[in-house]
Parts: structure tokens; C-alpha cells; sequence
């Protein structure tokens, strides 16, 4: 972990959606090489805070800072630009062009801007390789299973070679074998600096990668710290638990 | 994620799975191009005049629907208003060559710059808009164009038209002639198709086909989404304008109800649509296809041309959603050629 000046910065992020605060005063400050945690029921504004972060939603309130540059409202394209990356809940491959192809899309416009298509579809099958999707490239996306599918939406984001990298649910779908190699790119990730912001259900797979966890609830921080402290709160039981247990028992 | 999975396919799969492509050397898209090129050119000497004509229009044809599938096909935002470009084309062409004596080789450039200026302009708002909205819109401004048309006679000669001097000393620069407008669309259906192809396979062509597919998630990528569109808006104008200009100079005479009929969109649009959208060689496929069977059904059906046409339209549309060329490519992958299963696999 190098020095302490945050890689990115969210001061006071709200986003009002008509009488619906689906984000409301959030703050974040993380350094290179740390891994953020983040929880919540369903509909806490966990996809929210990553749309807001990524430029595909425009905050009503509050500031996004990359480095030193202010991107609060910015464009999706110059935030990627300025090396955050994303993955989308629910995936959007582009159906129309192979795997690979929809990963060197990402190779040609992200910060690298490599023009070559040769060059650009090199680097992509190293990308797929490195999500273990070697060997998949020439495929259309529709062929995917699930967790490829998942594979593919990492791979167009590394492959934007990010500083911060905001994960929405990656591990959704995936089978108890399959999380473990998910698990460990997100740690070998960290240790090459990367920034993470990762959105996941599933408590104790996020409580083994992250360095804090946050948990989110009606839009504002409930509270934030490290992953064994934070699981233990009573408030963090009772709405997050709490929210599942009454999902599945409906009344 | 170093493991490889083995899960059953995902639900989902609307494209058919994947077998080995014959190869064939990366050239031969540029080799068979230009042996067609050729053909056209010899054909040529062939035809009576009536038949130079038709294969002149079907020229016409090809560079407009080439022109159309970089907004429609490529970028997936369909103009239903695109003959707004080619009427503008066209009346450029007028106003210049008519007030401002200017000669047609500066007309057919400039009627291209106008309309591609008109387009981003026109882009910036409308572009916003998805679908039909796009759609509509886009209706609505080539109705307004040839609304603005009528109403400027002193400029546009209005509804009961303007002609081009076009023979003798009032004649900027003589009429082609048949043979010559045969090799003028000739040479606009060569510079679209080109265009078409290196857009297509270039650093542009990914970034329409990822807009058409999910604008949001292109835009993550690093996509300046209003930049790619806005390109592909003016760029698809700009040809259709130089083909409007070229029209124009060939009718002599011009009208607005016929420089701004609807009905030219639309062969543009089911042109791409059956020959293959988002591929370089459906459009030119579908416009021949269709104008020749046109041609052929005006000749032998005269009294049911149009409904013949019409139907044969939808029945292709049944058989093959996806277009001839994108047909052809998956039947190829899959070896399966069957009509009945292809319908069955776009599920009509
Ligand atoms: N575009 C939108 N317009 C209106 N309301 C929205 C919009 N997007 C999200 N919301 C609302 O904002 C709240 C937060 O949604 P969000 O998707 O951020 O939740 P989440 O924490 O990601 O939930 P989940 O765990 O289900 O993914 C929800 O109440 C949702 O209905
Ligand atoms: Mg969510």
C-alpha cells in the first residue's frame, strides 16, 4: 500500500430520484491498493454509488474526485479515461461482436488508445487468458454460460488497465468453486495497486478480500470499517439480516 | 478466475453455436470488389439505353443504402428521415449550379458538406433520442425540409419545380449524358461501399457496433458515444447528399414532392434490411436484389407491381430477419442452411 493520498475521493454523493433518496451523503477516500467492501439490502443504492461514480449517473449533490481531478458529472468515457473501470450488474456484452472483439473494444478506446487492431486484439487475448477466458475469444457472447459471461464483463474492464475498479456483483451466479479463482484475482489486483470498490452479497466471501466494509442502507453509510467489526454490529444484523430474512419469509 | 467453466450454456442463445470458417485470404473482399467494378464497367457497352437507365439506378440504390446502414445498420439508429439528406443534396446542387453558376463537380462536394453539416447539427438533439423517437423525429425533419423547399420558390422554383440549364451556353457544365451518369453512380456506389468497409473494419466500426449494442456499457469503455453517432450521422448524410446531387443534375428538372418522397427512405431501409444490416456487402445486395426484381415485376406484372413487390418484401422479411449476408455467415458457422430453422432461431 503506498502513501495515503486517496486514489479516489467521494465527498457528500447524493442522487434524488423524485421524492427517493437512492444515495445520500456518502463519503469515501480510498488509497492505491485498497479493497472497499460493500454491502446493503436490496435497492440500499450499492449500483447507485458505482453509476454515480462511473459517470452514468450525475450526482444531485456532493463531489467525485479521481486524483486530483474534480469529475463530479463528468461523461462515462472521460471517467474511464481518467482510469476507473466498471462492471455492470447485470452484463452487457455487446451481442453483435465475438468475445474478443468485445474485449478489444475496450483495449482501443480505454486510456492506452491502442490503434492498432492487431496490436489491440493481442493485449485482449491476454486479458481473457488472465479472467480464464482463454481459448473463448472467437465466441458470440450468448454462448457464454453465466460465470463467463461475468468473466467477460471483468475482462472489458482490466482491460481498460484501470486505477480504480468498481465490481457490481461479480460473484452472482457463480458456484461455491468458481468463487475461490474470483477471489483471488481480486487479491492479486490489490497487490498491483489497484483501487477496488467491490458490491457483493455474498458477506463472507467480500469479509475475506476486503480491507474495510461498508454497508449501505436507504442510501447512507451505516457504517464503515474493518470486515470482522463491522459483520459483528448489531445494526448491520438487523438490516442487512434482518432485510433477508423478511425477503424470504414474506409475511 | 483461472478456472475454465463447465456449466450447462447459458439460456440464452439466440445465435446459433459456432463451427470452423473456411478461410479465405484477407484480401479478397478488395479483389472481389473491384472484379465487380470491373463487370459493371464492361457491362456497360451491353445495355441498351432503357437497361443503363435501370443499372444506373440500381448504382443509385447501392450508395444509398450503403449511406443509410452507417446510421441505421452499423449504429442502429434508424432514419426514417434520410431522404431529408438527399433532397438537401439535391437543391444545394440547384442553388448553386442555377444562382450561383457554379460548376457541378464544386455542387456534388458541397451538397455532401451541407448535408453532413445539417446532419451533426440536427444530430446533437436528436441523437439523444432512442428508437421510434429517433425514428419520428427524423421523419418530422425531412417533412420540414421539403416543407422549407416548397415555401422558397424564389430559390427552389417551390412546388412547381427548378431545372438545371444543362445544354448549350446557359449550361455550367454539360449534362453527362447517359453513359456518363451510368459511370458517375457507378463511382458514388464504389466510394460508399468503400467507405462502408473501412469504417467497418477500422477503430470507427467498433464503436458504432458497441453503441448500437448498449450504449451505457460502450461509454465504460472509454466510447465517446456522441462523438461515434454524431460521425456516423454525418458521414451516412454526406454520401446520401452527394447522391442527391447527383440525382438532381441527372433529372434536370426537380420537384420536392419527388426529391423528398418517403417512399426513397424506405427502399433504403428494407434494401438493408434484407441484404443484411451491419455488413458491407447486404446493402449492396439488397438494392440490387430488389431493384432488379422491381424492375423485372414492372415489366411482367405492370397492374400488380407494387403488391407483388410488397409481398415478396414481407416473405423475405419472414425468411430471413437477420438479412441475407448475416444468413449466409450464420448458416456457414452452423452448417445449417434451413430456412424453416432459421426463422425458428429469431423466433417470428
Ligand atoms: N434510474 C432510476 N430511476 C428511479 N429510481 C431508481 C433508478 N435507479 C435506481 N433507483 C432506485 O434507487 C434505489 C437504489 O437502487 P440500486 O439499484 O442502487 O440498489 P442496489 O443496492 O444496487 O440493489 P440490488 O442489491 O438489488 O442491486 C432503489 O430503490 C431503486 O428502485
Ligand atoms: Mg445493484
Amino acid at each position: 500500500m503506498s502513501g495515503d493520498t486517496p486514489v479516489l475521493r467521494v465527498s457528500g454523493l447524493q442522487r434524488r430520484f423524485g421524492g427517493l433518496l437512492a444515495v445520500s451523503g456518502v463519503d469515501l477516500a480510498l488509497p492505491a491498493g485498497r479493497v472497499l467492501g460493500v454491502i446493503g439490502p436490496n435497492g440500499a443504492g450499492k449500483s447507485t454509488l458505482v453509476n454515480l461514480i462511473s459517470g452514468h449517473l450525475k450526482p444531485t449533490a456532493g463531489s467525485v474526485l479521481i486524483g486530483d481531478t474534480d469529475l463530479t458529472g463528468a461523461r462515462p468515457w472521460r471517467i474511464a479515461h481518467a482510469g476507473v473501470a466498471r462492471t455492470f450488474q447485470i452484463v452487457k456484452p455487446f451481442r453483435g461482436l465475438t468475445v474478443a472483439d468485445n474485449v478489444t473494444v475496450a483495449v482501443m478506446f480505454g486510456p492506452a488508445r491502442i490503434r492498432s487492431r492487431a496490436r489491440a486484439r493481442q493485449e485482449a487475448e491476454r486479458v481473457l487468458e488472465r479472467v480464464g477466458l482463454g481459448g473463448k475469444g472467437g465466441l458470440p457472447p450468448a454462448e457464454l454460460t453465466v460465470a463467463d459471461a461475468r468473466r467477460l464483463e471483468l475482462a472489458k474492464a482490466l482491460a481498460l488497465r484501470p486505477r480504480v475498479l468498481l465490481l457490481d456483483e461479480v460473484l452472482a451466479g457463480l458456484r461455491p468453486a468458481e468463487i475461490d479463482p474470483a477471489l483471488r484475482l481480486i487479491d492479486e489486483l490489490r497487490g498491483e495497486g489497484l483501487t477496488l470498490l467491490v458490491i457483493e452479497h455474498i458477506v463472507q466471501a467480500i469479509a475475506a478480500v476486503s480491507d474495510e466494509i461498508l454497508v449501505l442502507h436507504h442510501g447512507a453509510v451505516l457504517t464503515q470499517g474493518p470486515p470482522d467489526e463491522v459483520l459483528g454490529d448489531e445494526r448491520v444484523i438487523e438490516a442487512y439480516l434482518g432485510h433477508r430474512y423478511t425477503r424470504r419469509n414474506p409475511s | 478466475m483461472a478456472e475454465s467453466s463447465t456449466a450447462a450454456p447459458a439460456a440464452d442463445t439466440t445465435r446459433p453455436a459456432r463451427g470452423r470458417r473456411p478461410r479465405l485470404p484477407a484480401w479478397w473482399p478488395w479483389g472481389g470488389g473491384a472484379l465487380l467494378v470491373l463487370g459493371c464497367l464492361g457491362l456497360q457497352s451491353q445495355l441498351y439505353s432503357g437497361q443503363e437507365r435501370t443499372v444506373t439506378t440500381v448504382f443509385m440504390f447501392v450508395a444509398l443504402a450503403a449511406a443509410w446502414n452507417l446510421i441505421g445498420g452499423y449504429t442502429g439508429y434508424a432514419c426514417f428521415g434520410q431522404v431529408g439528406f438527399f433532397g438537401l443534396g439535391a437543391y444545394t446542387t440547384v442553388i448553386l449550379m442555377v444562382h450561383a453558376r457554379l460548376s457541378f463537380w464544386i455542387a456534388l462536394p458541397a451538397a455532401a458538406v451541407v448535408a453532413a453539416v445539417f446532419a451533426a447539427v440536427i444530430g446533437l438533439p436528436l441523437l439523444r433520442l432512442k428508437g421510434h423517437y429517433f425514428a419520428v423525429a427524423t421523419l418530422g425533419v425531412a417533412e420540414g425540409l421539403r416543407e422549407l423547399v416548397t415555401n422558397v420558390p424564389r430559390w427552389t422554383g417551390g412546388g412547381s419545380g427548378a431545372t438545371i440549364p444543362s445544354t448549350g451556353d446557359r449550361a455550367v457544365t454539360p449534362w453527362l449524358g447517359n453513359d456518363g451518369f451510368y459511370l458517375l453512380f457507378l463511382g458514388l456506389a464504389v466510394v460508399c461501399a468503400v467507405v462502408v468497409a473501412l469504417v467497418s473494419r477500422g477503430r470507427t466500426g467498433y464503436a458504432l457496433r458497441a453503441v448500437n449494442q448498449d450504449e451505457d456499457a460502450a461509454a465504460a469503455m472509454g466510447v465517446n458515444t456522441t462523438v461515434a453517432k454524431t460521425v456516423a450521422f454525418a458521414v451516412s448524410a454526406a454520401l446520401t447528399g452527394a447522391a442527391g446531387a447527383a440525382y438532381a443534375f441527372q433529372q434536370v428538372t426537380i420537384y420536392p414532392q419527388r426529391l423528398f418522397d418517403v417512399d426513397i427512405t424506405v427502399l433504403m431501409i428494407v434494401m438493408v434490411v434484407l441484404g443484411g444490416a451491419g455488413t458491407v456487402l447486404g446493402p449492396i445486395l439488397g438494392a440490387a436484389g430488389i431493384a432488379i426484381a422491381s424492375e423485372y415485376l414492372r415489366q411482367h406484372l405492370p397492374e400488380a407491381h407494387d403488391l407483388t413487390l410488397g409481398a415478396l418484401i414481407i416473405i423475405a422479411v419472414i425468411l430471413l430477419p437477420q438479412g441475407v449476408v448475416n444468413f449466409a455467415r450464420d448458416a456457414v458457422r452452423t452448417r445449417d442452411f434451413s430456412l424453416l430453422s432459421n426463422v425458428r432461431r429469431y423466433r417470428l
